[in-house]
């Protein structure tokens, strides 16, 4: 029987960093994956999703190029190309994976891993044989998977985001079920491409989750590029036939060429058998862990999706990084706690610590500051004046407790809010260092100002 | 015509109460029936109900003020009405503010009314003595305003800055000297962690940092924050002064025994397909006031010079609630059937819980039981009531392996034990009183006679 110091099962964003550090500090290493290195991420998430919208992007920069003078002639694009393009960048990056768990030394095992007990794990090979193992610890990165709900016929123009992404032909028009951030990125590169999208969200709006100005803004956004947002009430009487998918919200009956289904994630557990190492997952299926990625059962760790702290790839990073040191070392550290968001829609969205919303719901007195892209001489020179960013401060203290931006690059721009937040930064330092002019990042630095009320390019706030 | 708002009577013995909370505010509409305020007796906190429809317009006694019982504490009326002159109806609180520094340690010990001359009244009351606020700021202190600015820039306390200026006067040479002594330039604090301490007054050089690189962060000062000593509630107050006064006045001691529940409990299944609903507790209470009937020395109190006996059990139970417990009284609890025993303790039981008792329902037991049964403990003794002879402590019902006539054999056993006032009560009698509530309880025939 081989023996490792550690088992990851699973090589996604959070299981292969896991390996690879646990590997760094020197440990004997295996990992197991019963698809592909890179997981959901690279394969059928981040990376695939951005590639698209990359192109679907670019698509709608040249339809505007001729309010930059230039001239294009009639435009038409092919999306099996597009999906191809995808697929080299999803296997170069996969390769990259492969060739670093490689150089670590680290032992690849393909299969789905289960376990025995504490120290043994058995991996099951797609033929049926098993190979088994011994290890000292186990970091559990098995992720999610797409919730489908049962009350969805099972047909062919019913499809989660995996399996739309395999497409190589866009529907004429798509019906979207659920307005959170795979949605809404899916229904936007599709509209983009000229798909007439319908998003329906059962709660009051779409993206919860984002702070409330936030939401708006990307909602008008995308209503102004023709997509249909219908929230506040449950899509109903789904049907499914050879020629269109139907369905009823409210009153209204919905027709399209297809549905994509992205109501949730759903954690991995299945096949571990926890029940053989005394793990119970929580009531959603998630499997607890503490601040320091332990599960209940003392050696192993989870990390990432199936653990439910945050559905995002560089959360798992993060805590796969923390629990392989864990793993390995005998002083333990702390998961690191703040996990900023980003979502791909048009325009985009990046947000880090506590919303308005949130902050109030918390008790604290908070002020905001808000600077418009309309109103800095960068985005009106790129043409892309959509959006603003959002500072959310203690009132006290002017400590940044968040940062919500929306308009180009604002998956970018958050890092630099990021670190403010982490750092503890209050409002006035942050306004007092100096930011490069023209750039876009310059609206964390009139925002602040805007906060502390002595913007320099807003009027004075109207009492 | 402005309606006054008058503090209710909460019982015999409550003279004033503290108004701990205001749910209104002057001007805001009420209707009958909202909840005004909320009051603070020695026993409970409890919300206090508008009788009238319109609008607070003024509030006289405001939060953490006491007054007296029937007091106008605000008016109810029409916007704009004249209200009637009236006199200050605020007395000084008894409740301490928060305390800044250290906790006083200058609280005086109330004294129980001495009982001596009619023996009739039941339980010594213990008066509550005005805790008098903690000092919120040291003594004067002589420090220069150069320095206290620095000291307050630099986010520490100058308390243990030696002055070196005329009277000990602390000078900014002090504070700088103080800081480079205590390595202040290395020490790493975000920005935000110090904001928050220089606001809440808080000496950085007394926090622990948890940041990457020993960083003190904003968690790391508000850690501090939550470890200032805080006033505790009035009723912790209380409860401390009522079990500090026994624990020194009356001297305990224990005796523990082994009650075999198996045929009760066989029996209370029985009495639940009959659709009878009685808990363990009733059993246990039903006994402790049968038993007192037959060792009337028990059910008595003492002051240390006489000894009076009590006719009635007045059946305190220890109930615990958020924050601290309540002691509600079953009275005259001989007169009671079992089945009226059951009802009442369950409704004093939920009361308690709701925080809805009155105080008066709170005080004058001649004995308690505290049950710890479903709290998975295997003994504890607990602390007399102050103004009773005894205590009785019950513990889970374990299965237990126990000889039976020389054999082995496993049965439900619950452990329960006396503490007795050595003053009043002598080992022979607590030992027999011990062992009378195990002989009920464990008398089957006894329990079908009495359901």
């Amino acid at each position: 029987m081989e023996k490792f110091d550690v088992i990851v099962i699973g090589a996604g964003p959070g299981g292969y960093p896991a390996a690879i550090r646990s590997a760094q500090l020197g440990a004997s290493v295996a990992i197991v994956e019963k698809e592909y290195a890179g997981g959901t991420c690279l394969n059928w998430g981040c990376i695939a999703t951005k590639s698209l919208i990359a192109c679907s992007d670019l698509f709608a920069h040249i339809k505007r190029a001729q309010s930059f003078g230039i001239e294009t002639g009639k435009l038409s694009y092919d999306y099996a190309a597009m999906s191809r393009r995808k697929n080299d960048v999803v296997s170069k990056l996969r390769g990259g994976v492969e060739g670093l768990l490689k150089a670590n030394k680290v032992t690849v095992f393909k299969g789905t891993a289960s376990f025995v007990d504490r120290q043994h794990v058995t991996v099951t090979a797609a033929d049926g044989t098993q190979t088994a193992l011994e290890t000292k610890a186990t970091i559990i990165a098995s992720g999610s998977t797409s919730a489908v709900p049962g009350f969805l016929p099972k047909n062919e123009r019913v499809m989660e985001s995996r399996a739309f992404l395999e497409l190589t032909k866009l529907p004429a028009s798509l019906l979207v079920l659920g307005g959170g951030v795979i949605g809404c990125e899916f229904a936007c590169m599709a509209a983009q491409l000229g798909v007439k999208v319908t998003v329906v969200e059962l709660l009051s709006d779409i993206l919860m989750m984002v702070d409330a100005d936030v939401r708006n803004e990307l909602r008008r956004h995308m209503e102004a590029m023709g997509i249909r947002v219908l929230t506040g009430k449950a899509l109903e009487k789904v049907e499914a036939t050879a020629k269109e998918v139907k369905g009823q919200f409210g009153d209204e009956t919905l027709t399209a060429d297809m549905l994509l289904v992205s109501v949730g994630r759903r954690p991995v557990t299945a096949e571990l058998k926890l029940e053989n190492v005394g793990i119970a997952v929580s009531k959603a299926g998630f499997i607890p862990v503490d601040d320091f990625g332990r599960t209940t059962a003392a050696s192993i760790f989870a990390i990432g999706d199936v653990t439910g702290i945050a559905q995002l790839a560089h959360a798992a990073t993060s805590q796969g990084v923390t629990a392989a040191e864990n793993a390995v070392n005998p002083k333990k550290r702390k998961m690191d706690k703040l996990v900023p968001a980003c979502i791909f829609t048009s325009p985009e969205i990046g947000s880090v610590g506590l919303t308005e919303q949130q902050a109030k719901e918390k008790g604290l007195t908070v002020k905001t500051g808000k600077f418009g892209f309309a109103h800095l001489g960068k985005a009106m020179a790129a043409g892309e004046t959509n959006g603003f960013v959002k500072w959310v401060a203690d009132a006290s203290t002017g400590q940044l407790l968040g940062a919500h931006a929306v308009g180009l690059h604002a998956t970018e721009l958050i890092s630099e809010a990021t670190a403010a937040v982490r750092a503890e930064l209050t409002a006035e330092e942050l306004g007092r260092t100096i930011h490069c002019h023209p750039t876009l990042s310059e609206t964390w630095m009139e925002a602040a100002h805007a906060l502390l009320g002595h913007c320099i390019h807003a009027p004075p706030a109207r009492r | 015509m402005a309606q006054p708002v008058l503090m209710p009577k909460m019982g015999q013995s409550v003279e004033e109460c503290v108004i701990v909370k205001w749910r209104c505010k002057d001007g805001d509409k009420v209707k009958k029936g909202d909840i005004l305020f909320e009051i603070e007796t020695e026993k409970a906190v409890l919300e206090v109900e508008s009788f009238y429809e319109g609008t607070l317009l003024k509030v006289l006694v405001s939060q953490g003020q006491a007054a007296h019982v029937g007091a106008t504490v605000a008016f109810i009326g029409q916007p704009g009405e004249p209200l009637p002159a009236v006199t200050a109806a605020a007395v000084p609180a008894p409740v301490a503010a928060p305390a800044v520094s250290a906790p006083a340690a200058s609280t005086p010990v109330a004294k129980p009314v001495t009982v001596a001359a009619t023996p009739a009244i039941s339980v010594p009351a213990p008066v509550m003595a005005p805790v008098p606020a903690p000092a919120t700021a040291p003594s004067r202190m002589f420090i220069s305003p150069r320095a206290r600015a620095l000291v307050e820039h630099s986010a520490i306390s100058a308390t243990r800055i030696k002055g070196s200026g005329p009277n000990g006067r602390i000078v900014e040479k002090d504070v700088q000297g103080y800081l480079d002594a205590h390595n202040y330039a290395s020490l790493r604090i975000s920005p935000a962690a110090k904001a928050l301490a220089i606001k809440e007054k808080i000496d950085v050089l007394s926090v622990t940092a948890s940041g990457d690189g020993g960083r003190i962060m904003v968690g790391d000062v508000e850690r501090s924050l939550k470890e200032r000593p805080k006033a505790m509630s009035k009723m912790r107050q209380i409860i401390a002064q009522r079990l500090t006064q026994s624990v020194v006045t009356s001297p305990h001691f224990f005796v523990t025994v082994e009650v075999d529940m198996t045929d009760l409990l066989e029996y209370r299944k029985e009495l639940k397909q009959k659709n009878l609903q009685y808990s363990v507790t009733d059993f246990i209470l039903e006994a402790v006031v049968l038993a007192l009937m037959e060792s009337p020395g028990v059910n008595s109190s003492t002051d240390g010079k006489s000894a009076w006996w009590h006719s009635s059990v007045h059946l305190g139970m220890a109930a615990s609630i958020a924050d601290g417990l309540v002691v509600p009284v079953i009275r005259h609890a001989e007169k009671l059937s079992l089945k009226e025993l059951h009802d009442t303790a369950a409704d004093l039981a939920a009361r308690a819980r709701d925080g809805k008792l009155m105080p008066d329902e709170m005080s004058g037991s001649t004995f308690t039981v505290s049950n710890m049964g479903m709290l998975n403990v295997e003994n504890f003794t607990a602390i007399i009531n102050p103004g009773e002879g005894a205590i009785l402590a019950v513990s889970s019902t374990n299965e237990k392996p126990v000889v039976r006539k020389g054999q082995i054999v496993v049965r439900s056993i619950m452990k329960i034990t006396l503490s007795s006032d050595h003053r009043l009560i002598d080992g022979a009698v607590a030992a027999r009183f011990a062992n009378t509530i195990k002989t009920k309880l464990e008398d089957v025939e006894l329990w079908k006679s009495l359901t």
